[in-house]
């Protein structure tokens, strides 16, 4: 069996490579600089991994079912000890996300309520699967919902796609280019004492192979290049911005700092992974999660500054969790959860999405908050807001109208 | 077998090493063609001691203390864990690079991250090292339902599938106590009939209520396992075709995970992870078939099910295509044994895998780790690999001592001739296959320099495209 060709990294630039000048950093940095300039949104998902529980994100607290159901983890009410960040006078932010009240009061936040997947999977597995590919119920799907947005943008960009995550993530599967990263200021061969003469030698070794090990070979070195010769890609934090010591934090000012390099990046990958998964004792994981997260994000949009009005930040988690706290003060696997939309022309400071209530009757399957809104019509509206894309991003689905968040 | 594995020479003894071993040490290979390809499976198969490795782990002392130790020694002092986890990740490296019984240390990795736990959630951080002592090292050539069972009850799946936290509904104290469906739902989907098998959420629960009051001695002084009966949901009960009447107890689990270890949906959920393991990324869907034949026929011999694996066309059949792409624990395991690397401790080993993204004992979600290789080639991993590469020939990874010069000499090259070593590298530990281009590359390696002759041809092989590959 032949290896997947279909994962390929830095597949145009090593296209360059293959006419003999893929290797010399110069002509890259100009084919950069060109699709730079045309066009500059970005695209950015953080996707929190293990299912985070939606109705403590953003906390239905005026409902009157919240407390009987969420029981010894339901959060206390707006102005009482450990309360939540009031956001409507229904809704309000887990108390550890109150950083990002502000942006919601200032209209670059927005939270997309009830949103998920009607063909429900409760594995974890599956549920990232079917959202990452965009085609629920169905596995084995050969492309990212990413990928085919990227496949969509013009310009022929080394550094359009970027995943912050140890392995490729599902939603940049397929034939488009992607560098993942983890840390980019260390995206250097060491070879102490030889560097030159390892360099030369291991290009060679990789220069021509036609399968995959050889694109990627060639694909690392190309990678090296760009990002060794773009020392604005290792700016430091702009105005003022503090990002906290967690993974989610050094993804999130590396996104900032490529965004800012002018690289032609256009969709951007971050993966968390945490304690979203609180089969017990959810208070303490989710409090430690936020704690970095709301910070994290808070720094992003300082960071960024008016570049902001560029990007649309999307967070997203597999599947949302029921909504009776189980024996063991946590919750298990469930439906619907809580999309957040981050971004300077986000319509901002509003809780969107149909809120289907918690009685009884309203639960999907008496268990979990219900969906109302199908992820893939918020996931287009973003592609549509950032790229013009009309066209439907997800194979046999035709999206809705959006929830009218950007755009 | 069908196969005469005799007759297929070095390039078959290199892929043995590559696929039932860690890959091969210089030598190996044809030391195990001189013994018989045949006799070196059998003997894999039936791991016999190994006084050479209890030698090199005798100076780890914690990885023989029970639970209860453990807590003790984290009680009196909370750094002592830190010590426990060093000795533990220890252990790894060194198994896999000197172990004899390979293939073992092979199934070790593959059904720890089959029964996953996550080394880092509190107190998996005192209990990993006995899980994988105690419920997965004495049955990975085994009975599967020993396996299982041993696993179910162990504290460390209590307690990261939070099954130690799962009753029957009631309130106690004025606040609710009650199921907890995490481990119900992860032994159908992960561990035993897999998630295309057809159950459905009723199921997950009353899988769960099985097991309701398996718990935890205590988290802060036994660590040991416990069967609460006030804790158990008596009702009566039915999973995915098994009816259990009210009244049951801790039998209720046994029963379950009686009928799900003989179950057709486990004998091909299993094999097919085996399968992907151990012969490729697809695994061909009729060898699938024929080892879940083998699994059910022998109420789920593990050693036959593998022998079954083993004695194919379609693994061997790979020893002539491209081959897996190695996973980092694979890269980085075979690229110590093809230096001949004497490994003492597995802190810089351990800080490789993490950069490469598959740290030691370090999968935080329930599924584990990615068997498929291709899920690991990116340029973050790769870069990685030249790097670790080009460290390990130097000389330079932390607990690991290296040799470039013997290396190359023990494969019966010269240290200071780049194309002479890098020749005798690719006859003794790639069966040849180094490509036109990678030998022309190491045979460039200039000489002088503050890096040897020896090491940069050596690294530079184990940084090759070819390495890449299993």
């Amino acid at each position: 069996m032949p290896w997947d060709i279909s994962r390929r990294v830095f597949l145009r630039g090593a296209g360059l490579a293959a006419l003999g000048i893929g290797f010399h950093p110069s002509s890259l940095l100009v084919r950069t600089a060109e699709a730079a300039s045309a066009g500059n949104k970005v695209l950015v998902m953080v996707f929190l991994r293990g299912g985070a529980d939606g109705l403590n994100l953003c906390v239905p607290y005026g409902d009157p079912d919240y407390y009987g159901l969420h029981g010894q983890i339901a959060l206390p009410r707006p102005n009482q000890s450990g309360g939540v960040a009031n956001l409507d006078g229904f809704f309000g932010l887990h108390p550890d996300l109150t950083p990002l009240k502000s942006l919601f009061d200032d209209g670059r936040l927005a939270l997309l309520h009830a949103v998920g997947n009607y063909d429900l999977s409760r594995s974890h597995f599956d549920a990232q699967d079917f959202m990452e590919t965009g085609t629920p119920g169905i596995r084995g799907t050969s492309t990212g919902w990413l990928d085919r947005t990227i496949a969509l943008v013009p310009g022929h960009n080394v550094a359009q796609a970027v995943s912050f995550s140890t392995q490729l993530t599902r939603s940049f599967l397929g034939p488009q280019p992607v560098l993942v990263a983890q840390d980019l200021a260390t995206f250097d061969l060491r070879a102490r004492g030889w560097k030159p003469e390892a360099s030369t030698l291991l290009q060679s070794m990789y220069g021509s192979r036609a399968d995959a090990i050889g694109q990627v070979g060639r694909d690392t070195f190309s990678a090296i290049s760009i990002l060794t010769q773009s020392p604005a890609v290792l700016a430091p934090p702009a105005n003022g911005a503090l990002y906290p010591n967690a993974v989610v934090g050094s993804s999130l000012r590396q996104a900032a700092q490529i965004i800012k390099a002018g690289l032609g990046t256009r969709c951007i990958f971050v993966n968390v992974t945490g304690s979203f998964d609180t089969h017990a004792n959810q208070l303490e994981g989710n409090t430690r999660d936020y704690r970095s997260l709301g910070p994290a994000l808070t720094a992003f949009a300082t960071d960024l500054g008016g570049l902001l009005d560029d990007v649309v930040l999307l967070v997203a988690t597999e599947f949302g969790r029921t909504a009776h706290v189980n024996g063991s003060a946590g919750t298990d696997h469930g439906s619907a959860h809580c999309m957040m939309v981050m971004g300077g022309r986000v319509r901002g400071g509003k809780v969107y999405g149909r809120w289907p209530g918690l009685s009884s009757s309203q639960l999907y399957q008496e268990r979990d908050l219900a969906v109302t809104t199908d992820f893939r019509d918020a996931f287009q509206e973003m592609a549509r807001a950032q790229f013009g894309i009309t066209d439907s991003l997800f194979p046999g689905y035709t999206p809705g109208p959006g929830p009218g968040i950007v755009g | 077998m069908s196969v005469s594995l005799d007759d297929l020479g070095p390039r078959a003894a290199i892929f043995l090493l590559n696929r039932l071993a860690f890959g091969p040490r210089p030598g190996e290979a044809q030391r195990i063609l001189d013994r018989g390809l045949q006799a070196y499976v059998e003997e894999q198969l039936a791991p016999a001691a190994d006084p050479e490795l209890d030698t090199r782990l005798s100076h780890l002392p914690t990885l023989n203390y029970p639970i209860s130790q453990v807590l003790a020694l984290y009680n009196a002092d909370q750094r002592t864990t830190g010590v426990i986890l060093d000795e533990f990740a220890s252990a790894k490296a060194i198994r896999m690079v000197h172990a004899q019984n390979q293939l073992q240390e092979v199934l070790v990795d593959f059904w720890f991250n089959h029964f996953n736990v996550y080394i880092a959630d509190d107190f998996t951080r005192q209990s990993s090292p006995a899980y994988e002592r105690d419920a997965i090292r004495p049955h990975v050539l085994g009975r599967f339902r020993d396996l299982l069972g041993a696993t179910a009850q162990h504290p460390a799946m209590l307690f990261f599938l939070d099954n130690y936290l799962s009753t029957a509904p009631r309130v106690v104290g004025g606040r609710l106590t009650g199921l907890n469906e995490n481990y119900g739902r992860e032994l159908l989907e992960l561990h035993t009939v897999g998630v295309d098998a057809g159950y459905t959420q009723q199921d997950v629960i009353n899988s769960a209520r099985c097991f309701t009051g398996w718990g935890i001695d205590s988290l802060r002084t036994s660590g040991s396992f416990v069967y609460r009966g006030q804790a158990h949901d008596t009702a009566a009960k039915s999973v995915f075709g098994l009816n259990l009447p009210a009244g049951g107890g801790r039998d209720d689990g046994e029963k379950l995970l009686d009928y799900l270890s003989t179950h057709p949906a486990t004998a091909h959920h299993v094999s097919s992870r085996l399968v992907q393991r151990l012969v490729a990324d697809d695994p061909p869907v009729a060898l699938v078939a024929r080892c879940a034949d083998t699994f059910l026929h022998t109420s789920g011999d593990l050693a036959a099910t593998v022998k079954t694996i083993v004695s194919s066309a379609e693994f061997w059949g790979e020893a002539f295509g491209p081959g897996k792409p190695k996973t980092p624990l694979e890269f980085v395991a075979s690229a110590l044994r093809a230096a001949d690397a004497q490994v003492s401790h597995g802190r810089g080993v351990g800080g490789v895998l993490t950069n490469m993204g598959m740290p030691l004992y370090g999968a935080v979600p329930p599924t584990g780790y990615t068997n498929r290789g291709v899920d690991w080639i990116n340029p973050s991993s790769q870069l990685a690999r030249m790097n670790f590469a080009l460290d390990l020939a130097a000389g330079a990874v932390p607990g690991v001592a290296v040799d470039a010069r013997a290396v190359v000499r023990s494969t019966a090259g010269s240290p200071e001739d780049p194309r002479s070593a890098a020749n005798s590298i690719s006859a003794d530990l790639f069966g040849r296959s180094l490509s036109p281009d990678t030998l022309n590359a190491a045979s460039r390696v200039a000489p002088g320099g503050t890096v040897s002759v020896a090491a940069r041809v050596l690294g530079l092989c184990l940084a090759s495209p070819e390495m890449q590959a299993r």
